[in-house]
């Protein structure tokens, strides 16, 4: 057969089952409807986690008295979001948690000698500031040292801007056990997409046998295998279904950037304005103008900022999608291959018991490992192909991959989903036309050996 | 026109084709038949390339198949089978398609069925809305689309009403008539009399009966006679003595019977004729050939055909 010809067959196979299933009313339904589903849930999500601002009292620890019991506030700020109390004593974090007398503050800044030579401020605190509280006193303090510095040097303020150096500033929680964070919300949307690639594999690679079955039980398949090789009826089938499963996954991330993108900029709006973010990002803002964008903002909502800065939307998308076609061509022409043995869908749960375990296993195992995604089992989990799609992604969301193993994982699926499609096209060969028996697992092996 | 050589093919724990060899005519329509579970689906399928046989060759107009000469074969698989909720000229469209056709041809020939069959109010109907002589229907037009020069047809005439089965056998003769060779496999053994140039036979694997449908007859004929005549059927059972056997007769009024007559022991016609007309007086003589429905059922019990037994 000529090349072309055989192109262009598998082309004809997939077009038509890709346009007989985008044009179904259950696809458009659900292509439409999700995206709404979960942008409102991140909505509710973002809604009640809103606050009131909290005003934020700052006690600066400051033996040396560096600062001289002031803090440079400018005369416009209404509404700073943060006021300064000085202590000219050492508090250690002991004190700062069970003194009575402590407990009217909410964070403790502790300006040791050593924050000249380290060029870092440290605290801490007994609920995480909003982050624009924390750049707020970061700005004051550095401001306050600054001015001492130049003056302790005989410079001018302004000559010292010219060759300082940005301090850093480190600020903890007074208790490592309360340690919630953002990042913890980070993992959750890690956990939302490693259940929701497991869906998506499950539902596309059912589709796939669903179709199987379909057209060996209507007994279509005849009259096409009389026209092309099993194998690339086969193939067209997978390539289509996953075809649709990828479309419906972009129309997905389009709908959900948009609506994400409506919630910013009109319903968030208070709470998300821009200005406020890049000051956490850019460093070398100039610190004067920092604080005028601040006094608009007077809610904060822990849920919108992790939706819309923390998580590395571009990075999960783009993973899921290598994952996705990986996993679901691995697990899809398993599927192909129990649909091909079986004469109808009822026949089919012996037969795909020994592949839903795995898929169930991972399942469980992701909702386990979460919180400790570096572990023995996640590690190896990630790099079996059967498991990999899921828990890869978990662990990519944590942000704690390294490229080598990204690039092992994906090597191995590829690999095996070849492998499996291989073997797998040999069971279809036989399977598609053996009709009124009860298959078993061993006598697929068989038909593999046959064939 | 198709040439099978000494196919063998072997499932686990049967035996499908046992050493089977067939030769067919160009243009010629080639009944293969045999009971359920004989192999016929098998040997089509090898014909089809669906499956490959364990052994042997299959040639196609004198040389080996290949893959791509699936175009020219058209296939109607015994098991009907259309997807049920696609359009019915969509669905012709995508299997004429695989077939190799382009698109513009296949809707040019797809036009003319239609019309000959006059079913052009179909094009937009989901198959699930036909009925099944209707669905039947669309897959011959499938099977024909391309204009094969090999047509296999498993059990064609099943599923259809008299009315149907006749337009049915026309157009299979007309497709013979523009040159096509045609494959026919069935259990309508009328319909093998009818149309059938050759035949072969299977049963259990094994080839048992194979040549022109003339051929198969005369090597299976018994020599009986039917004699129509007027007088006594006394008078006109006495006269034969041993030399003949009166399989069985009938009455056709107060005077007129036919008897059926075996010839035994080398006699002739004309010897039973000296016999008989001194006694009765004959109106037509006629022999009585073996029915395709004796010869199936003899040669599968295991009689052999031969002259004069």
């Amino acid at each position: 057969m000529r090349k072309e010809d055989k192109v262009s067959k598998i082309g004809l196979i997939i077009s038509r089952e890709y346009s007989s299933r985008v044009k179904k009313t259950a696809f458009i339904v659900l292509t439409i409807l999700v995206p709404v589903l979960i942008v409102g849930l991140m909505f509710l999500a973002m809604w009640l986690s809103i606050e009131e601002k909290k005003h934020v009292s700052v006690l600066v620890s400051d033996p040396r008295n560096l600062c001289d019991g002031r803090i440079f506030v400018g005369a416009d700020e209404k509404n700073p979001p943060a006021t300064f109390f000085f202590y000219e004593d050492y508090v250690d974090s002991a004190m700062f948690a069970s003194r009575q007398d402590m407990q009217q503050y909410d964070v403790l800044i502790t300006l040791n000698p050593t924050v000249i030579t380290n060029k870092t401020i440290t605290g801490i605190y007994r609920e995480e500031p909003s982050a624009e509280a924390k750049d707020y006193i970061h700005d004051k303090i550095e401001l306050r040292l600054e001015e001492y510095f130049a003056m302790d040097k005989g410079l001018s303020i302004d000559e010292y801007r010219k060759i300082r150096q940005r301090m850093k500033f480190v600020l903890k929680s007074f208790d490592d056990s309360k340690e919630k964070s953002i990042r913890d919300k980070a993992q959750m949307i890690g956990l939302a997409f490693s259940v929701f690639i497991f869906m998506f594999i499950l539902v596309y690679a059912a589709q796939v046998m669903r179709g199987v079955i379909e057209e060996k039980t209507s007994r279509v398949v005849e009259i096409i295998v009389s026209s092309v090789k099993p194998f690339e009826l086969m193939m067209g089938k997978i390539i289509a279904v996953g075809l649709v499963g990828l479309t419906q996954f972009l129309i997905w991330v389009v709908l959900i950037s948009v609506l994400l993108i409506g919630l910013q900029s009109f319903v968030f709006k208070d709470i998300m304005t821009p200005e406020n973010w890049q000051g956490i990002n850019d460093q070398a803002a100039v610190i004067g103008e920092i604080s005028t964008g601040m006094e608009t903002a007077t809610m904060r909502s822990e849920w919108a900022e992790v939706f819309f800065n923390f998580v590395n939307w571009p990075l999960l998308v783009t993973m899921f999608l290598i994952y996705f076609i990986g996993g679901y061509l691995l697990y899809g022409s398993l599927f192909a291959m129990i649909g091909s043995a079986v004469d109808s869908e009822t026949d089919t749960q012996q037969l795909m018991l020994p592949v839903m375990m795995p898929l169930m296993f991972t399942y469980i195992v992701s909702i386990m490992i979460q919180g400790n995604p570096d572990g023995t089992t996640a590690v190896w989990l990630s790099q079996i192909p059967l498991s990999s799609p899921i828990i890869m992604l978990q662990r990519i969301a944590a942000g704690s991959v390294s490229i080598w193993e990204l690039i092992l994982s994906l090597v191995i699926l590829t690999f095996s989903f070849i492998v499996t499609t291989y073997l797998a096209g040999k069971i279809y060969r036989v399977g598609i036309l053996m009709y009124g028996k009860k298959t078993t697992w061993k006598e697929l092996l068989k038909w593999m050996r046959q064939a | 026109m198709l040439r099978v050589e000494h196919i063998v093919k072997q499932y686990a724990g049967h035996r499908a084709l046992d050493d089977i060899s067939i030769t067919t005519k160009k243009g010629e329509i080639f009944g293969l038949l045999g009971p359920n579970g004989a192999g016929k689906t098998s040997l089509i399928r090898i014909i089809n390339q669906i499956t490959g046989p364990d052994s042997g060759k299959v040639f196609l107009e004198g040389r080996e198949i290949r893959r791509d000469d699936v175009a020219h074969i058209g296939y109607l698989p015994e098991e009907r089978g259309l997807y049920k909720k696609m359009k019915v000229r969509e669905q012709a469209l995508y299997f004429a398609r695989l077939k190799g056709l382009s698109k513009a041809d296949a809707k040019k020939r797809l036009e003319y069925w239609f019309e000959r069959f006059e079913i052009t109010s179909w094009y937009d109907k989901k198959v699930e809305e036909l009925s099944k002589g209707m669905a039947q229907k669309i897959q011959f037009i499938i099977t024909v689309l391309h204009e094969p020069k090999l047509l296999i047809l498993d059990e064609p005439f099943s599923g259809f009403d008299p009315i149907n089965t006749d337009i049915l056998r026309k157009e299979i003769l007309q497709l013979k008539a523009n040159g096509t060779s045609i494959m026919l496999s069935t259990h309508n053994m009328t319909s093998v009399e009818e149309i059938c140039d050759s035949i072969a036979l299977i049963d259990k694997a094994k080839l048992i009966l194979n040549g022109s449908l003339k051929d198969v007859k005369a090597q299976y004929r018994t020599h009986t006679y039917a004699v129509q005549f007027k007088g006594m059927m006394f008078g006109f059972a006495n006269s034969l003595w041993a030399d003949y056997a009166l399989e069985h007769s009938y009455q056709l009024d107060e005077e007129h019977a036919v008897a059926h007559v075996k010839l035994l022991k080398g006699n002739t016609l004309n010897n039973l004729l000296q016999t008989v007309m001194p006694v009765v007086e004959i109106q037509s003589v006629n022999e009585v050939m073996p029915t395709m429905n004796d010869i199936f059922i003899r040669a599968v019990k295991g009689e052999k055909g031969g002259q004069g037994e």
